[in-house]
């Protein structure tokens, strides 16, 4: 069967003379060929006849647009699509391990196309409507419980891990030191490894009966490095503009929205816990976080930082915390 | 730990004689050699076994890595392989029958130190298939490994020592957990399922030079009253417990972190010639370095391995499995240069992995350690023996491997190598107009693993626990180690 669906899909190759300007690296990649869309070498598309999934039959001679509107088709009438499509979607935006009525619930507004929540109606009627199957994986009462399941959340994956600290502390990047971060924790951005992505969807949390996908590029080194991310960003303060380039942005945050909380250490902490993970600490925690905090006055930064300070250390803190890293 | 390194500053690099010499000599006197080696217990490390997994990832041809080299195979080979067909007076004989990759030149002497050996055909199974098995039994059937074919599948058959392809485990997890190691498989290749456990996960380390260890928090950086204070409130984060598992998992890894972190933390970021660096080690690997760290990825790794062998004492325990990784093997397109099947991708692969593994072995040597160590190959499948029309193979089967190290019956092959026939007895296939030699495994992942396994010290009970398909497999162990 996979063959059958190799033959079918033959023909097809990259646009000539290659679009990207992006240099070629790492060794074995092929990026100048990756932009645009691939076109029909008629001369190399298999004209036999193939038998497909779901009854689905690619006549002889058929064209190599032909044969891959079949395929498509073929894998669309295919009844795993759905759950397929639903599992994934939800291990991306809710939870690595969804109950199956919470999937089944998602591949049904895949599958009719339309979903309605609180009368409010989404998608078109049309199979693999998107709006609707993503407003079913988002609006679903196992994603908007606020009652905690064992079970459930998943592991930010590194890239998520960084815009979503840059963003909350209202900072931007033009990408300066991304790529090496990346690289340290597994997961520079556009680059995968291979086909398979950067971690495969099934990847067993050990010590746990369950799967989550991220810790598949997650270990003791990257453990480590998430820290060093935040110490490099907040600590160090990240990366200035390059003024060789005049579009250079460098990779910073901006504090200014936080120093008004400064003086009350306990205060911002609670805040930035509010930002990142919608709650704020327990008292066991909260504790020395604020106590670290607080460390920072007119006498430890005497050069007037000390309100700068605070907010590096608190963000240090609670965007390393579990809390954060692992979103329910 | 911060002891002078003796002697390197100004001397040049020693030849192996010289370095196995003066091992020899050292050994005798026992005095230590760098160090390191006070660390590292009694010389030859007196009861210490390590085991390494190098994993020749997206499925290395080892049909073209151990070409056959008699008359007659070498023309079945030689008309089926086409533009791939390494030249017959270019291939590197191992004996009347096969030889190696010329790219393979390093490890040459290995074989005729008796070191190196080789296993043909294996490959995940759930029991012994015939081909007219393989075709009558329908899909799904337990009797065939499941998702043949498919990298991600099949590499998980591989690195489970399963016929199940949904595994959680890996058997050098398994092993390590049932014979209790300190430490689970160190891993320089990222986590793969080979070294998972029920309850631990691969200790994943960084490259020579790399900081292990986070900023700002590590023990040298406490004396900052700020640090001291970051410190606590992070180790209190991360020991609070968590409402859900995942967040448990996560807090736990942390934790390991922090302990390992500071314990080897200094011998992992240890670089060529500074104060930690063995002379043991840095001499076998210098052919490689570049800008003076270790210039290729598989080199960088098996440094690093070298290194924690060596730092064993601190490293801790007696018996250490470690997996390395090495990529780009998927070699689909252009195997070879269109003008010369003895270069191009493979050949480069391929040398990679030779001299590489080559100043592995030497390191080995010159630490005297080389009856403590096995290292092994195993990569997702075999290639098609017929090449496709890109200069390529494709995903196949059952595949040819090394195993090198003291232990190793070596200049030795073991197994039985396929029947070069599309179509033949060994073939998926019995239909020779739809062939592409995939070749039936004739030896199980199961069977290479065990006497890997019975090496380093697993009991028969211990055996089945961690490859429970070798019941089917009930005959000799195969004596390679």
């Amino acid at each position: 069967m996979v063959r059958e669906y190799a033959f079918a899909l033959t023909g097809w190759t990259f646009p000539h003379g290659g679009l990207s300007q992006v240099p070629c690296l790492p060794l074995g990649t092929n990026c100048k060929w990756l932009e645009g869309d691939m076109i029909v070498l008629s001369s190399f598309h298999d004209t036999r006849p193939h038998a497909l999934l779901s009854g689905v039959q690619v006549p002889a001679n058929s064209t190599a647009p032909q044969a891959l509107e079949l395929v498509l088709d073929s894998i669309m009438a295919h009844p795993n699509i759905g759950p397929f499509v639903a599992r994934r979607m939800i291990q991306n935006f809710v939870s690595s391990n969804p109950s199956p009525a919470y999937v089944g619930r998602v591949a049904a507004a895949f599958d009719t196309g339309a979903f309605s929540s609180d009368g409010v109606a989404f998608g078109t009627g049309t199979k693999g409507d998107m709006q609707a199957t993503i407003a079913a994986v988002l609006l679903d009462a196992e994603a908007r419980s606020q009652a905690v399941v064992r079970s459930q959340g998943f592991l930010r994956e590194p890239i998520l891990f960084f815009t979503g600290v840059l963003r909350s502390l209202n900072g931007k990047s033009d990408g300066s030191q991304m790529g090496q971060w990346g690289t340290m924790l597994a997961e520079d951005v556009f680059r995968p490894p291979s086909v398979f992505d950067f971690y495969p969807p099934d990847y067993p949390v050990a010590g746990t009966d369950l799967v989550g996908p991220q810790f598949g590029i997650h270990n003791t080194n990257g453990a480590l490095n998430r820290l060093n991310f935040l110490n490099y960003l907040l600590i160090e303060g990240g990366t200035p503009p390059n003024p060789k380039h005049p579009d250079s942005l460098g990779t910073l945050i901006d504090d200014t929205a936080f120093l008004s909380s400064a003086s009350d250490a306990g205060a911002l902490v609670d805040r930035l816990s509010l930002l990142a993970f919608g709650h704020t600490l327990p008292s066991g925690t909260r504790t020395p976080v604020v106590d670290a905090v607080s460390y920072w006055n007119e006498t430890t930064a005497p050069d007037g930082a000390w309100q700068h300070k605070r907010v590096d250390a608190a963000a240090y803190l609670v965007f390393g915390s579990p809390d954060y890293q692992v979103q329910r | 730990m911060h002891a002078t390194r003796h002697d390197d500053a100004a001397r040049p690099a020693l030849t192996r004689r010289e370095w196995l010499g003066r091992t020899g000599a050292l050994l005798a006197s026992g005095a230590t050699m760098g160090p390191l080696a006070g660390l590292a217990g009694a010389a030859g490390g007196t009861g210490y076994k390590a085991l390494v997994c190098i994993e020749l990832a997206g499925g290395n041809d080892g049909l073209n890595t151990l070409p056959p080299i008699d008359a007659e195979r070498y023309a079945q080979y030689a008309a089926t392989r086409g533009p791939l067909a390494l030249p017959l007076e270019k291939i590197l004989p191992l004996d009347a029958s096969h030889g190696l990759h010329p790219a393979l030149a390093a490890l040459v002497p290995y074989w005729e130190a008796g070191k190196l050996a080789t296993m043909f055909n294996v490959g995940p199974l759930h029991e012994p298939l015939t081909q007219a098995q393989y075709l009558s039994l329908p899909s799904g059937s337990p009797q065939i490994p499941g998702n043949l074919f498919s990298h991600s599948d099949q590499l998980k058959l591989w690195e489970s020592g399963s016929s199940d392809p949904t595994t959680r485990t890996g058997w050098g997890g398994l092993a390590s957990a049932l014979l209790g190691t300190p430490n689970p498989v160190i891993s320089l290749g990222g986590n793969a399922a080979f070294g998972v456990e029920a309850i631990r996960t691969p200790l994943v380390l960084p490259y020579a030079g790399a900081i292990f260890g986070a900023t700002g928090l590590m023990p040298g950086d406490l004396g900052d009253p700020a640090n001291r204070l970051r410190r606590t409130a992070m180790d209190a984060l991360q020991s609070q417990a968590q409402d859900v598992a995942l967040a448990d998992a996560y807090t736990a890894a942390h934790r390991d972190a922090f302990v390992v972190s500071e314990r080897i933390g200094a011998l992992v970021a240890s670089v060529p010639g500074d104060a930690l660096s063995s002379a043991a080690i840095d001499d076998a690997f210098a052919p490689l370095f570049v800008h003076g760290l270790p210039g290729t990825d598989l080199a960088a790794q098996l440094y690093q391995i070298a290194k924690m062998i060596n730092g064993r004492a601190i490293v801790l325990g007696k018996r250490q499995i470690f997996y390395a990784r090495q990529g780009r093997f998927d070699t689909h397109f252009n195997q070879v240069d269109d003008d010369d099947p003895t270069t191009g991708q493979h050949a480069d692969l391929l040398k990679e992995f030779a001299d590489a593994l080559a100043a592995f072995q030497r390191a080995m040597d010159n630490l005297g350690m080389s009856e403590s160590v096995i290292a092994f190959t195993q990569a997702d499948f075999g290639r098609t023996f017929l090449p496709n029309a890109s200069l390529g193979t494709d995903h196949a089967w059952g595949n040819n491997h090394f195993m090198l190290g003291g232990p190793v019956n070596g200049g030795k092959t073991y197994g039985t190598y396929p029947e070069l026939v599309l179509g033949g007895p060994d073939d998926t296939t019995d239909d020779p107009a739809l062939a592409q030699g995939r070749w039936i495994p004739t030896t199980s992942v199961d069977q290479y693993a065990q006497t890997l396994l019975h090496w380093f010290g697993l009991d028969a009970k211990q055996m089945l626990k961690v490859l429970p398909n070798l019941v089917n497999f009930p005959g000799k162990r195969i004596p390679f180690a």
